[in-house]
């Protein structure tokens, strides 16, 4: 297939995998793999190379059907898909949607409108092989709250995810993004905080080995003042990987009293692999805290003899050590159970690649 | 228990022991002492496995056991436990967990049945307790923000915990104020002062020694044991210095 992507010679693609993308969409079928969701309440929605399973799926709240595709080189590939919409003060059961692939490309949109003071949360799952191609738009109202957590645990081919998101006064967007699989990942966000007093929460963690890319590209606009924008990434690659995180901050002119941070961390397990990152800031405001920090090394030997030393076995040690490094990252998601099935599976990563 | 003999170890081809012969029976307390860059925190790291510290000649047996054929961590599975000069910060792992993971990793390669987190928390409380180590820093990050005093009465909290058969402290008492050096005396008495056991003590000055009462004193000289002697060996040293009396 044609996949008309911008060239790697344009910078917010220069780390892109475009020929791991090819080469996912080109992934023979495999059979269908099994699906669980959590033991949460609320909307349960199965789709199946990016069709609906209608007989599995328990849509409560949200909707399925056709969706504006919009301009992104890969977003506007994703026509069909699902919706939540939450009048005012509306409380909503969480959404849990789970993509199985089971080879080929499969794209699917979806809309989070959240109106004034209302609040929800959206929890995703990516499992099986192929090209999965996702297009999010989200459009949060005056204090309205989303909680988002992404992870992509297919056992081969790529994720790739376009989020858009518009946040109004005083509104809070938590997303949280974990990759603890065997695909190729792009995360490629825009986030706007469009009214007074916007906060945004955006990162995870990027977990590849073998011979991956995964990679976020992520900007986030502080339109108005006031806004509070946290970007934490952390990045593990093992063998010859290579994980990239970008992420930038600006802010507009008017901004004033923008708190931004951007805390890009990564960690080499093996001296073949790389972590690129870019932080990026933008600022034509003069009243802002940008805080931002980049910085890759290996585990602390030092660390690892004190460990042995102590009884503790070399790869559970480096497990203990790279999971206190992922934690931080996803300490970030609220629930419980969501955050425990989200550590779980990067502890399970964790232990196999090391 | 145990037997170095003839031991030569190098970094980075650097020889540092030159042919250190040494042993300590069970029920033992040997004191070690030497001036700066003698070899006696290599003399550790040795006994502990370090990666880097290579072994070119000599042996070590503990127990009859070769210990050099085994990894860290089976040396620790075998009794073996090493106090650090300097304990390392670990961020994002607390103690309880980390002290939890060592000693049932421990317990479990010995084919022992690992300790409930209950269990665990009754037994690490009490050596906490014993040793002035506030509750809360079991919780906290192993040695995250620690002053060096608490970095070693953790330490010997670590040793109350996995109650090791053989102790290697590396200059255990530095960094510690006089009330902190009597606490961590008692413990090292408390803990290691058995018929079955047997302790290493690396120290740079008497201080110690007068609260773990050593059975015999060896001064390390330029990565060899110079003079071997009883108590009253420390004192002399402390008196006369080391160039006189290791010369």
């Amino acid at each position: 297939m044609t996949l008309d992507l911008p060239s790697t010679r344009e910078e917010a693609w220069r780390w892109a995998d475009l020929g791991g993308i090819a080469a996912a969409a080109a992934l023979t079928p495999i059979t269908r793999p099994d699906a669980q969701f959590l033991d949460l309440p609320g909307a349960k929605l199965l789709f199946v190379d990016g069709v609906l399973d209608d007989a599995a799926s328990d849509l409560h709240r949200v909707c399925v059907g056709d969706l504006t595709p919009g301009a992104h080189a890969l977003g506007k590939r994703a026509t069909r898909g699902w919706s939540l919409h939450l009048d005012a003060q509306a409380v909503a059961h969480p959404v849990q949607v789970v993509h199985v692939a089971t080879g080929g490309d499969n794209h699917v949109a979806a809309e989070i409108v959240l109106d004034t003071d209302t609040s929800a949360q959206v929890v995703e799952t990516f499992v099986g092989a192929g090209w999965s191609n996702r297009n999010t738009r989200i459009r949060l109202g005056k204090a309205a709250r989303l909680m988002r957590a992404v992870r992509m645990t297919q056992g081969a081919g790529f994720v790739t995810l376009r989020d858009e998101a518009e946040l109004g006064e005083g509104a809070s967007l938590i997303g949280t993004m974990l990759a603890a699989g065997d695909q190729g990942v792009r995360i490629d966000a825009a986030i706007t905080l469009a009214g007074e007093g916007g906060y945004a929460e955006y990162g995870g963690a990027l977990l590849t080995r073998d011979r991956l890319k995964q990679e976020c590209a992520v900007r986030v606009r502080h339109a108005e003042p006031n806004g509070q924008s946290h970007q934490l990434w952390r990045a593990v690659a093992a063998d010859q990987s290579q994980a990239s995180l970008a992420a930038a901050v600006e802010v507009a002119r008017h901004a004033q009293k923008t708190d931004g941070e951007q805390s890009l961390r990564g960690l080499l397990l093996h001296r073949t692999a790389t972590v690129n990152l870019k932080p990026e800031l933008e600022i034509f405001a003069d009243d802002v805290k940008c805080a931002h920090g980049a910085t890759v090394g290996e585990l602390d030997a030092r660390a690892l003899f004190y460990m042995a030393s102590r009884g503790i076995p070399a790869p559970r040690a480096k497990a203990l050590l790279t999971k206190a490094f992922v934690a931080d990252a996803l300490d970030r998601i609220a629930d419980e159970t969501v955050r425990a099935a989200f550590a779980a599976d990067a502890d399970a990563w964790l232990e196999s690649a090391l | 228990m145990l037997k170095i003999e003839n031991l030569h170890a190098e970094i980075d081809g650097k020889e540092i022991l030159k042919g250190l012969s040494l042993e300590v029976n069970a029920g033992e307390i040997h004191a070690i002492m030497g001036p700066n860059g003698a070899g006696k925190s290599t003399l550790g790291y040795v006994l502990g496995g370090r990666p880097g510290y290579e072994v070119t000649a000599g042996s070590i047996t503990f127990n009859g056991e070769d210990l050099l054929e085994k990894e860290p961590h089976e040396r620790a599975a075998a009794g073996v436990f090493l106090g650090f000069q300097y304990p390392v910060e670990i961020p994002g792992v607390s103690n309880v967990q980390f002290l939890r993971e060592s000693l049932n990793a421990q317990r479990t390669s010995r084919g022992e049945k690992p300790l409930s987190g209950a269990e665990f928390l009754k037994l690490a409380r009490a050596q906490a307790d014993a040793l002035g180590l506030q509750q809360d820093m079991l919780k906290r990050p192993v040695n995250v923000g620690f002053s060096g005093g608490e970095k070693k009465r953790n330490e010997m909290v670590q040793m109350g915990i996995i109650d090791p058969a053989f102790a290697i402290l590396d200059e255990t008492d530095s960094g510690l104020d006089i009330d902190a050096l009597r606490i961590v005396g008692d413990g090292i008495n408390r803990i290691m002062r058995k018929p079955t056991k047997a302790v290493l003590l690396i120290t740079h000055y008497q201080r110690l020694l007068d609260y773990v009462q050593p059975d015999r004193v060896h001064v390390l000289a330029d990565g060899r044991i110079t003079r071997s002697g009883g108590p009253e060996l420390a004192h002399e040293l402390e008196r006369q210095g080391y160039a006189e009396v290791a010369a």
